[in-house]
């Protein structure tokens, strides 16, 4: 197996992941598949209410059911309130419920059915508070609040009242600018929310043995879990140790840490081991992970020859109820409202707003899906205004070498330009199409993230070894990867190693499945645990082989001399001898790679997302039908390139595009919460929230751009799980919006959406 | 409680009567037992293996015989109702998933009383009769009998639906069923529609039937009589679209507007019209309509 | 009330006594003990409790176990043969159209349906044969991909 591709043959190499075995026959077990002797059950006791203060709250009933072992609300749990953005929750609600999600209450008893049955004997009285769910009505002064106490919490944003988090990024003088403009060009777009949804739904299983807890979890960031069990129930961390066993998918929903603290304290409680399984609608009620809902305001003054010189932009994102991980929401959404554009004068806001809904949270590339939505239609609107094919426009005006972006920053060689030349041809860019079809296209960014991580590797006596390391996979393969990385240093085919992970009392800290990260700084921890090895196994050739250890090359099995491959020895033979001496083992962390300088640019609420290192780019070009009778579109092909620095794994990179594409189409077409007045969700099931099916899977086609990139990850690689999901929507819009006229101006662009704005007249367009 | 697999029909019948309920595939009961809707009652007869059920064939003196426990997956390629009742098999072919239409069967979707239910529309063009029977005998419903109600039925507790039965079909006749879904599988009728038509030998309409799904508290009917003797051509279609919008009362839910419900019915009638009159002059249109023509083909 | 009967899962035949309320996926999850057969959804609405009844695809999920009796059952265990995949999951392990892996085994049970019925199913049969399972990792593409070349035979 070669771990290189040859980008210009697309030739791609057979890669057989090491958990695909397990996952294909049925055998591997994800976390709802564990059974311990003696476990109970879990359920919650839900709000009744989207707002209202606890003015009753009896246990009694459930806890005098036979067969109920433990109940608890927040008397039975250390009064610590917690969150990573604003310390705005505490593990179940305490007082006042804010959304229909809040635990307010938990059993555990010997079956799911009686747990479930006395959750519901629990009693709660309520007195009702006012709804807030309208973001823009929510920054009215006066608006009822979500958070009375909202100036007592810990954090370090910047708040004010329902606003939980603000940020600004503001360049040259936008005023000025405008002034100077040839053309304005203003814009606003709605964007619903909607939900990461994997298929497993989340299972938690704790059991305590003296005073430490093992917890088998679902989740994508197992060392972020830990942290949040200790800080809840107040534990040292030497006594919490989480286990993952395979994990059914996540796309940020499963990030964070939920409910393992609630699990081990009923376990504590009943002194037995206790299972949380949700149901399909707990998954999209509960978990303080949804896609925020945006409204985005734009405003760009353009030259007449396609320069976009000002940019003015203001989103504001639905919190919901609590803070979750989304107060880095707001510059991430600026960044992505001013776009991968070199404009000189720039002035972008962002809120993230309090309302009685369920929280939002990291979802697979937090607020661009929507922010590149809005921008990127706005770019189409700008090129039509000015009578630009959108696709040079795009050129004129993207970020390159050498240029300077929105925040202030210039970048290195990107290949941002590459992607806009390739992505629209492999659609047929430019062909004639029947009438009722056409072509989008969008571009997109998306930062790596750049942390710290660990790993050890180790060789046994027979030449095999195992990588411990700290990283989760979540299904993108980026763990599966990490053996060819080590398996290069080495000199060994990548089925030697085995991957011992997902086990926080075993492997060093990695930050997770989240923000594309694990084989940017996983790997880079690998390849230094690895090298250590290589370094030990050249030592012991060099002795052996009376060569210097500098000239020993690793490759194939075995350990040569430079230029002479006949005096070589075993890798095998190597790892024997070192059986009798001192061991092969190995370990890595690295240095995380530096953020960029800023130049030019003062940004409020900085919480370090305006400058990106190793940014990733994409272009995606996507050919649509519409049915102009009902609004229906099926997008018939999908063009996507991608800068993600050098491809390791180019099977599992080609899945991440492919899934991150589809993503955007559900997106675009389907996916999207619908509320009622109260703001509870309608649509909480998988008939009425409507994933995109495989009937609907168009082919996609996919190039890389690779550039090795410096200071990025291993070999020049970037990140890449997050980036394909950020301008598939987009360029489904502006498809759709060269067939009606105009913009769709509300995500999911839903086929009554799409006939509505076919059916509005001028006027109502303009009011809009 | 009970469970009991019954093998003949009668054995089905006794079991009704002593207060058992039938299920088929299971996937309502079963569902909707989870969700809540409705407790799993507590006597069961199971129909899935009752051969009787399961048939399709000529009716005596004309027609064909439809097994209520026929699946949707045989529907679908039965070379009877693919030729003869070509909108049952449209219908079929667009219900959930391969798996529901395995277990599902057409029995089951009529008794449901859906007003979403898609092979209901096309039951009613073709002027199908439900056979009910029960141990005190025998009797036959038309559809708009037999439905009263969303999720209601004529039925009695004791009857079994035991078999559709369709009139015998004229020459030159074809059917067709359309409906509008917002991606190309899983889904439930946004609005549906069918259309059965006979042609004259000069090419006019002789027989026209549509009916609507999903827009009324069952399955309604549209008054086209207007259009007998016309030949078909964009002014008839129109006609016939504006009729269904008018017939529709349709309402607000998650899935649509009423207006934009009252919109497209009238669209799928008119594109249920189409393909009925071009597969009554011959013109193979491939079953489900849905895919074989319009905006449901993939590139 | 508990009914007792067997269930023929894999060619093995397993004694049971469970409420006649109860559904074939917790059964076979619980009482059998096979855990491939996973639950996604609580309606049908995802796939990935298919199994195979009579060689169909059924979910399991809303299906009574005690209907299922008499009949023959698939799981996802059932379809290597001892260590040896069969061709459709080394097809999708080679292909890449494994990512977390949850939606594989329901989806494995509809493509063995589908390549039962269709020894040389077209894209787009392949398409609406699949289409009763969500993935939410692959965009399906490599999935497609890895019936396409078992049924070329590979």
């Amino acid at each position: 197996m070669t771990s290189t591709i040859d980008a210009t043959t697309g030739d791609t190499p057979r890669f057989v992941r090491a958990d695909g075995p397990d996952k294909v026959t049925g055998s591997g077990r994800y976390t709802a598949d564990l059974t311990l002797t003696g476990m109970l059950h879990a359920a919650f006791r839900y709000s009744d209410h989207s707002h209202a203060r606890i003015v009753r709250l009896d246990t009694a009933p459930a806890r005098d059911m036979p067969g109920v072992f433990a109940v608890l609300t927040q008397a039975d749990v250390p009064d610590v309130h917690y969150g990573p953005s604003v310390a705005d929750r505490t593990l179940f609600a305490n007082d006042v419920v804010r959304y229909e999600g809040d635990v307010v209450a938990a059993v555990a008893a010997v079956t799911p059915e009686l747990a479930a049955e006395a959750a519901a004997a629990i009693v709660v009285e309520y007195e009702p508070l006012p709804i807030v769910t309208d973001v823009e009505a929510a920054l009215d002064p006066d608006s009822p609040l979500v958070h009375a106490g909202w100036a007592d919490y810990r954090s370090g944003d910047v708040r004010d009242r329902n606003s939980a988090s603000y940020s600004s990024i503001t360049k040259g003088d936008v005023d000025a600018a405008m002034a100077n403009a040839d053309e304005i060009v203003r814009s606003r777009y709605v964007a619903d929310a909607s939900h990461g949804a994997p298929i497993e739904p989340r299972a938690v299983v704790a059991e305590w043995e003296g005073d430490h807890v093992t917890i088998w979890t679902s989740t994508q960031v197992p060392y972020d879990a830990r942290a949040g069990v200790c800080e809840t129930l107040q534990l040292p961390t030497n006594r919490v140790r989480i286990i993952v066993p395979h994990l059914g998918g996540g796309f940020g929903g499963k990030c964070g840490f939920h409910f393992e603290a609630h699990v081990a304290a009923l376990a504590r409680v009943a002194k037995r081991p206790v299972r949380l399984k949700f149901s399909r609608a707990e998954e999209f009620l509960v978990p303080d992970r949804r896609r925020e809902g945006m409204v985005i305001e734009l405003e760009s003054g353009v030259m007449r020859d396609g320069t976009i010189v000002a940019r003015r932009g203001r989103a504001i994102l639905d919190n919901g109820a609590y803070t979750a991980d989304a107060g880095f929401f707001p510059q991430v959404a600026a960044m992505h409202i001013a776009g991968p554009y070199a404009i000189d004068h720039v002035a972008v806001e962002a809120h993230i707003v309090y309302t009685n809904k369920q929280p939002s949270g990291s979802i697979r590339a937090p607020t661009a899906p929507q922010a590149c939505w809005a921008a990127e239609s706005h770019t189409d609107e700008i090129a039509d205004r000015l009578g630009i094919d959108p696709v040079e426009l795009r050129r004129i005006n993207a970020v390159d070498e050498g240029r300077v972006g929105p925040s202030g920053q210039t970048y290195g060689e990107i290949g941002l330009r590459r992607c806009i030349d390739i992505a629209p041809g492999l659609v047929g860019y430019g062909d004639e199409l029947p009438d009722d079809e056409a072509i989008g296209v969008a571009i997109g960014w998306w930062p790596s993230f750049s942390v710290p991580s660990g790993a050890i590797v180790k060789l046994d006596d027979d030449g095999y070894g195992q990588i411990v390391t700290g990283a989760q996979e979540c299904g993108t393969g980026a763990v599966m990867t990490l053996r060819q990385l080590a398996a290069d240093e080495l000199g060994i085919e990548p089925e030697r190693l085995r991957m011992v992970y997902q086990d926080t009392s075993v492997a060093p800290f990695d930050l997770g499945a989240t923000g594309s990260q694990t084989l940017f700084n996983n790997g880079r921890a690998v390849v230094a645990a690895a090298a250590q090895v290589a370094e030990q196994l050249r030592q012991l050739a060099a002795d052996r082989l009376e060569a210097a250890p500098d000239d020993i090359v690793l490759a194939e099995g075995a350990a040569h001399v430079a230029g002479t491959p006949d005096r070589s020895i075993a890798i095998d033979e190597l790892a024997r001898i070192a059986s009798g001496g001192e061991l092969l083992i190995g370990h890595g962390s690295g240095t995380p790679p530096a953020a960029p300088e800023l130049s030019g640019s003062s940004c409020i609420g900085d919480n370090g997302m305006a400058a990106w290192v190793a940014p990733q780019f994409s272009c995606h070009a996507v050919r649509i039908r519409l049915d102009r009778d009902t609004g229906v579109v099926r997008v018939l092909h999908v063009g996507a390139a991608h800068d993600s620095g050098t491809i390791i794994n180019q099977i599992g990179a080609l899945g991440q595009v492919e899934g991150g594409v589809m993503m955007g189409i559900g997106q675009a077409l389907t996916e999207g919460t619908r509320y009622d007045d109260e703001g509870r969700q309608r649509n909480a099931g998988l008939l009425e929230y409507k994933l995109q099916t495989c009937a609907d899977a168009p082919p996609i086609t996919t190039e890389f751009v690779q550039i090795a990139t410096a200071g990025a990850g291993p070999r020049g690689a970037k990140g890449l799980a997050e980036a394909p999901n950020v301008a598939t929507a987009a360029a489904v819009a502006n498809a759709i919006a060269h067939l009606v006229g105009r913009p769709v101006r509300h995500l999911p662009m839903t086929a009554e959406r799409v006939w509505t704005a076919m059916h509005r007249t001028a006027e109502q367009e303009a009011a809009s | 409680m009970s469970f009991t697999i019954a093998n003949t029909i009668d054995d089905v019948l006794t079991a009704l009567a002593a207060g058992a309920r039938p299920i088929a595939g299971g996937t309502d009961l079963v569902v909707g037992a989870r969700q809540g809707k409705a407790p799993l009652p507590a006597d069961l007869v199971a129909l899935d293996r009752v051969d009787e059920l399961r048939t399709i064939g000529p009716e005596p003196g004309g027609g064909i015989r439809i097994g209520a426990g026929v699946t949707h997956a045989t529907l679908v390629h039965d070379a009877t109702v693919v030729g003869a009742a070509t909108s049952i098999a449209d219908a079929s072919a667009l219900v959930g998933s391969p798996a529901t239409r395995h277990v599902g069967t057409l029995g089951g979707n009529v008794m449901n009383g859906s007003p979403a239910m898609d092979t209901g529309a096309p039951l009613m063009v073709l002027d199908a009769a439900a056979e009910l029977r029960s141990l005190r005998g025998t009797r036959r419903l038309t559809m708009t009998e037999l439905w009263t109600g969303p999720g209601s039925t004529a039925a009695e507790p004791d009857e079994l639906c035991t078999a559709l039965v369709l009139p015998a079909e004229s020459d030159r006749s074809g059917s067709a069923y359309v409906r509008l879904e917002y991606r190309r599988a899983m889904e439930i009728a946004v609005v549906g529609a069918a259309a059965a038509v006979t042609l004259a030998d000069d090419g006019t309409i002789a027989r026209l039937a549509v009916a609507l799904a999903a827009v009324a508290p069952t399955i309604v009917a549209v008054d086209v009589s207007a259009m007998i003797g016309h030949r078909v051509d964009d002014n008839v279609l129109a006609a016939v679209a504006l009729a269904a919008s008018d017939t529709a009362t349709p309402i607000d839910d998650l899935r649509a507007s009423a207006d934009y419900r009252r919109h497209t019915v009238g669209v799928m009638a008119r594109r249920a019209v189409d393909a009925a009159v071009r597969r009554a002059g011959g013109e193979p249109i491939g079953v489900p309509v849905n895919r074989s023509i319009g905006i449901g083909v993939a590139s | 009330m508990s009914e007792s009967f067997q269930l023929r899962v894999n060619d093995v035949e397993y004694p049971l006594s469970v409420d006649q309320g109860r559904n074939l996926l917790g059964v076979i999850r619980t009482e059998i003990g096979l855990t491939g057969t996973k639950e996604g959804c609580d309606d049908c609405e995802c796939g990935a409790c298919m199994v195979l009844i009579d060689g169909q695809p059924v979910n399991s999920c809303s299906y009574l176990a005690v209907q299922a009796q008499g009949r023959e059952i698939t799981t996802v265990e059932g379809l290597a043969e001892g260590d040896e995949l069969d061709r459709l999951q080394r097809n999708l392990l080679e292909v890449g159209g494994v990512q977390c892996g949850f939606c594989t085994p329901g989806m494995l049970m509809s493509a063995t349906a589908l390549l039962a019925e269709h020894d040389d199913p077209s894209d787009d049969e392949i398409r609406i044969g699949l289409s009763g399972n969500l993935c939410r990792c692959t965009g399906y593409a490599r999935i497609i991909e890895a019936v396409r070349r078992t049924a070329d035979g590979a």
